[in-house]
Formats: C-alpha cells, structure tokens, sequence
C-alpha cells in the first residue's frame, strides 16, 4: 500500500503496481487476476514514466 | 578590436545564433540559474554570477552513450555508433573561469591518445565566453590568476558594460561567425569600450572577498604527502559527490555495458567520483583509498598539484561552486590558508 | 519564566560543559558545530582536546544532522558526546533502534532550537552588502530565512538527551497543518504530478548526498553501490534518477525521522523531503504511526505488528 500511494504520489496512475496473495494451488484465481488487470492496464494506455530507452 | 553591441540587441545576436547552432543560454530556473537550450521568448539571466553546473557537461556529458553491439551468427560482434556525431553546440555566458576549466580539460581528452566523444565536441562548439561584473562571496579566481574579464579561451568574448556590450571575436571560427552579425555590431570610435572596462575591472576586483595564495603549495605538497591535516578535515566529509559533479576541471569516470540480460547492448560513459567509497575498488577486493582521509587528500592534492604536474595547468579554477554547494562546508580556500599556515611552521 | 538565551550564552554553556566531559575523560570525543569559512555556514567538528572546546558554536546556522558522525565515533567502553537540535535528536533514536549504536556509547546534549536559517536564502553576499542576520540575537528576527520544515516543527525540544542547554521550546503549530504541502500536492492530477517530479529529478545529479546524510541509510552494503546485477546504474537519465529516489524513500519507510537532511544538502534543492513526507503521512493514516524517532519505545510501523494494522493488500 505504501509503495502504491507512493508512486501515485509522483504521478503513475496506481493501477499500474498491484500486489495480490494467490496461492500455487489457486490456479483459477490466477488467470482471472492477469486477464482482470491486463484489462485495466489496456485501458490506461501506455506508460509514460520510467521509459528512458537505451538512447 | 571589440565591437559594441547595443544592449537591445542582445535578443537579436542570441536569436541569430540559434539558427546556426544548438544554442544554450542562462537561464534562472528553481532559484538557481543553469545552461537552457535557446527558444524564442526564452529570458536569459541578466543577473547571474554563475551557473548552477559548468559548461563542461556540454563537452563530456555526464551520461554518454560510446557505442551499441550486437551478437551476430558465427560470434561475429557489429559495433555500431563508435563515430560520434554530436550537434554544433554554442554556448552562450561561458565565464572566464569556465573557460579555463575547459582548457584543464582538453589536454586530459586531448594529446597523445584523443578521446573522441570529446574531440568532436571540442572542435564543434562555438564558446562565447561573458565577462563578470561582480565575483561572489565564494569566487576567487583572482588566486589562480584568471581575469574574470578575460573570457581566455572563447571563440567569442562578451562583456556587459555601462550602456552597451563588447564584442570580440577571439578564434578564426569566432570571426566567421561574428561576420555574419554585421549589421548589429557597431564600432567604437570613442573608445568607449576601454574607458568602460577600466571602470568594470575595478568594481570586480574590489567584490572578491578573500583571495588565498596557493603560490607555494605545489611546492609544500610535493614534499608532503602523509598530513595529519588530512585527517581532520575529512572527518566531516560525506562522500557525496558533489564537489565532483559540479566541478568544472574534474573528468573521471566510468565504463559500463548495459545489456538487459541479452547478449546486445550499449556501452555507456558516465561521470564518476573519486569521493565514492568505491572508486579505487579494484578486482580481488584491494581499496587503496579505503577511508574518508584517502580520498579527501587525493582530491586537494589533484586540484592542486597532480594536474599541475601532468599538464602544467592548475586544477582549480577558483569558481566556488564546491565552497558554494558542499554540505559540510569543506572549503578549498580554507584548505589553502591551512596549508600556507602548515608550511609557515615548516620554516 | 527565565529569560530565552541567547546563542552566545548556550555557546559558552556548551564549551564549559564539554570542556569537563573531556578533562574528566567522561567522553573521549565531542560531535558539535563550530563557525565555517562563511558568515553563514557552520561546519561538523569532532573534539577530543578540552583546550579545543573553543571552538565550538551555536548559533542559527547550525542546521545540519550530526547524529550519522557518532557511527564514526563508537568505541566499545567509550562515549562520544554529541550536540543536537530536537530533528537531529530522532536521528539519534534511529540510530539506537537500528542498533547502529548502544546508549552508552553517547552523551546527548540536547539544545531546544526554535529554527534554523537556510543559508539559501540569503542572496549572495560582495563586499559591502549586509551581511547575514546576527547569529548572536536571542530572539528568531528573520522568520523567511527559517527552512521550511521549522514552520511544523513537532520537536523543538530534543526527544532524548542527557542534558538540555536551554529551556524546553515548545511546539508553534499544531499537528493539522503538518501535512498540508503533501496534500496539496496529491489533490494535482497525475499529469500535473508526473510534469512536478519528472522536473525535479531531470536536475538530479546522482551525488548521493541525500543517501549519505541520512541516518537511516545505514546498510554496509548500499543496494546503489552494486554493480552486479546493476540495479540502478550511473546514468543520471530521468528513468534511474525517479527509481533512485522512490527505491531509496522506500527503503527507509517507516524509519526516516523526517531530520530534513537529504533536502537540504541537494545542490539542485529537489524538494525530497517531500517523498519521506508522503510516506510518513500514510503510515500515520494507515498504521497510526508518529513520525519515527519520536518515541524510542515505538517501533517502526514496517517493522512491526499490530494486530490493528490493514490487511489489504490493494
């Protein structure tokens, strides 16, 4: 939580760094968690910060 | 012989020299004044003693990229980007102490082995160098007998009289580039300009604070090298880098690959410090500056006399940035003055 | 009510008293402030001859941390004393909880401090121009020199010391106002966020000042020093500068004692107490937690459990 509000407090949206507790055996929990939050990722668009290339 | 130039043309050369070069300019910005790329309606500082950072990271910047590799079938390694091809930099408002950081600078990238991301620089930038008119509480050039008047080492030298500025062109390339402004550029029949600058050579020499005499310190160091004095004053020092970084005569750095995990990449320049702890680090775990004492000592005695007795030009150039900016206070005019004391009671 | 001191009456106060903790061989170092090479700078000293008890000072430009030094100064059986305002002092208290020093490896004289001067904002001084404001006056005449931490102050008084130099000072404002820059900072939009910190961290020059005058950065081995794997590298582009700056305010959550010391030695005066700040709010929204240092008996809200704590992860 800390880290979340801390990188929305310099401007990535919060949506972009999510923890969750899913267990080994919870293999259903999994696949719906990534497809939910490659969802919501898509919807913001790209990310802008961090992106410096190797230029 | 200097041109004059109007003060209400100071726009007008600024804009001109844009078209021809990439053009930077001090800028006040955050409460510090720092080199800004030109853009129309960009104000220039007109209140500046000195900038932020040194010019020096328009020769040798602080992250530069050498090269790119890429694996190939069959081992084959391409190299790629080994020419550098920089844009033709001009920087406007370079001060004489600047300028003669850069010229402590160019024989460690130039001479017998040229370093050619700072070569190709070198010989593209057009400096135009701007006289002072008043030194800080931290400035003392004056020690290193630089002129802050004397913009030594611009292709073009601007200094900020009562009524108008001077102009001169100092190189071959200053002269190409000062022909095309002609029309801005007026003479000085009157010899305003020198009148003038008596007047601003007087008000600057009576603003410096407390000049130190380095005269006979090369000497005293070259004789002593295990000081108790070391110890003392770097017992407070952090280990920042700071004094480094802003620093305009200072030029180590470090090489690295940066790969990602694959076997492509590039090989990057960045700046490094002799202050960080790790410097000297070398392979099988050997520090031979392991303490604050080591690398404190090492950084004086380069500014003072290492550089002097490899290329014959002092490492210092008195522009206060380090006495300006260090957390600590660790003053090398101070350091100086207790040297001077230190060698007094040698004698 | 005795009268405030002034400066020039702790200063000799402070030299009476280190001058006998030495001679009588009590500590065998004392960490204090003595004048620099400008009217307005002071710089760390670390005494160990009673005679050179003179050359320490107080005055309103002692703003710097010393608590970090006395990691120079351990000596197992031995004490070093030191001098400390009241952020200086939770500095201290960090250093006690991370078990980087041992109480009775040091004598706290603590001096209630009612503000520091930020040298910054005093405009550059030539021959002539009026100096900085008299260090020797009891009474605060320059309140728009203050740092900006001074204004919400919650210590004015050292938290831990084995003596106080000056009476008690207490706190001006109350604890409502503390957060007030941080939150008007996240009411921006994360576009306006991202445009405020990409051009701070643009200026950043990776010196490291900032790690290095921490208290809580303490690790032997500095996760930035590294080189392999190289988790954030030498180049100063806007990318690593930003990871530096949240990796480092994230490794002393929950310990940074907000002292104000990595703000005030950056030479490109980025706003980085903003970001521990930020951090300091949450844990006291989320974990209740008091700034850290406050109370030695408090642990860190990171390092600690508490069955009242959130449980959400998101």
């Amino acid at each position: 939580m800390i880290m979340k509000r801390l990188l929305e407090f310099t401007g990535l949206e919060p949506e972009r760094f999510q923890a969750r507790w899913i267990s080994g055996s919870e293999g259903a929990k999994f696949a719906a968690t990534v497809q939910e939050i490659t969802e919501q990722i898509k919807n913001l668009g790209p990310n802008t910060k961090m992106r410096d290339t190797d230029e | 012989m200097p041109a004059i130039l109007k003060k209400d043309k100071l726009q007008a050369l600024l804009s001109g020299l844009s078209r021809a070069y990439k053009l930077v300019l001090p800028v006040r910005e955050n409460g510090m004044t720092y080199f800004k790329p030109y853009q129309t309606g960009l104000a220039i500082d007109r209140d500046y003693i000195n900038t932020a950072m040194s010019p020096k990271e328009f020769l040798f910047p602080q992250t530069e990229k050498m090269l790119s590799f890429k694996y190939r079938e069959g081992a084959e390694i391409l190299i790629t980007g080994a020419e550098p091809q920089p844009e033709k930099l001009a920087v406007f408002g370079a001060r004489s102490c600047d300028l003669a950081g850069i010229a402590a600078l160019d024989p460690v990238f130039g001479g017998r082995f040229p370093d050619p991301q700072y070569s190709t620089r070198r010989d593209r930038v057009l400096l135009v160098g701007l006289g002072c008119r008043r030194a800080s509480s931290t400035c003392f050039c004056r020690a290193f007998n630089i002129d802050p008047l004397s913009c030594n080492g611009a292709d073009i030298a601007v200094v900020e009289l009562e009524d108008c500025f001077s102009v001169e062109a100092r190189t071959d390339k200053g002269h190409a580039q000062l022909a095309n402004f002609s029309q801005l550029l007026g003479e000085d029949n009157s010899g305003t300009v020198e009148t003038s600058l008596s007047g601003a050579r007087e008000a600057i020499d009576t603003s410096f604070d407390g000049i130190p005499d380095p005269a006979g310190i090369k000497d005293f160091l070259d004789r002593q090298f295990e000081l108790p004095y070391w110890e003392n004053i770097a017992s407070r020092c952090l280990g920042c880098g700071i004094c480094t970084y802003i620093c305009p005569t200072c030029h180590c750095f470090d090489i690295f690959d940066v790969t990602r995990g694959k076997p492509d990449g590039n090989r990057y320049r960045c700046w490094d410090s002799c202050m960080f702890p790790d410097f000297t680090g070398m392979a099988g775990g050997h520090n031979p500056r392991p303490t604050p004492k080591e690398r404190v000592r090492n950084r004086f005695m380069h500014k003072l006399k290492y550089h002097l007795d490899r290329y014959e030009i002092g490492g210092c150039v008195g522009c206060g940035r380090c006495v300006e900016k260090c957390p600590v206070n660790l003053d090398i005019r101070q350091v100086i003055n207790d040297i001077n004391k230190l060698q007094g009671g040698e004698n | 009510m005795s009268e405030k001191k002034t400066p020039s009456q702790i200063t000799a106060k402070l030299r009476e008293e280190c001058r006998r903790l030495l001679e009588t061989g009590t500590v065998h170092t004392v960490i204090g402030f003595a004048r620099g090479s400008l009217p307005d700078r002071t710089v760390p000293v670390f005494i160990t001859n009673p005679k050179d008890v003179e050359h320490l000072t107080w005055n309103p430009f002692c703003a710097a941390n010393l608590s970090k030094y006395l990691l120079d100064h351990r000596r197992p059986g031995g004490k070093a004393a030191i001098i400390v305002k009241g952020c200086d002092s939770r500095g201290i208290v960090r250093l006690l909880q991370d078990n980087q020093i041992l109480r009775d490896q040091v004598h706290i004289l603590g001096i209630p401090c009612r503000g520091q001067y930020d040298h910054r904002k005093i405009p550059g001084l030539v021959a002539g121009e009026t100096g900085p404001p008299d260090p020797e006056s009891a009474a605060l005449v320059h309140p728009e020199l203050l740092f900006e931490k001074c204004a919400y102050c919650e210590n004015p008084t050292p938290v831990i010391y084995d003596l106080l130099l000056d009476d008690a000072v207490e706190p001006i404002a109350g604890s409502n106002g503390r957060f007030a820059e941080i939150t008007a900072l996240e009411e921006k939009t994360a576009l306006e966020k991202s445009a405020y910190w990409d051009d701070h961290f643009n200026r950043c020059l990776r010196c490291y000042a900032c790690r290095n005058a921490c208290p809580a950065c303490t690790c032997r081995e500095c996760v930035f020093d590294q080189f392999d794997p190289d988790w954030v590298s030498k180049r100063n582009n806007l990318s690593e500068n930003t990871a530096f700056h949240l990796i480092r305010a994230f490794h002393v959550a929950g310990r940074c004692v907000d002292c104000g010391e990595c703000d005030r030695v950056c030479p490109v005066q980025i706003p980085l107490r903003l970001l521990n700040r930020k951090i300091i709010k949450d844990l006291d929204e989320l974990f209740e937690a008091p700034t850290p240092g406050t109370d030695i008996n408090v642990k860190p809200a990171l390092g600690d459990f508490n069955s009242r704590d959130p449980d959400k992860f998101h």
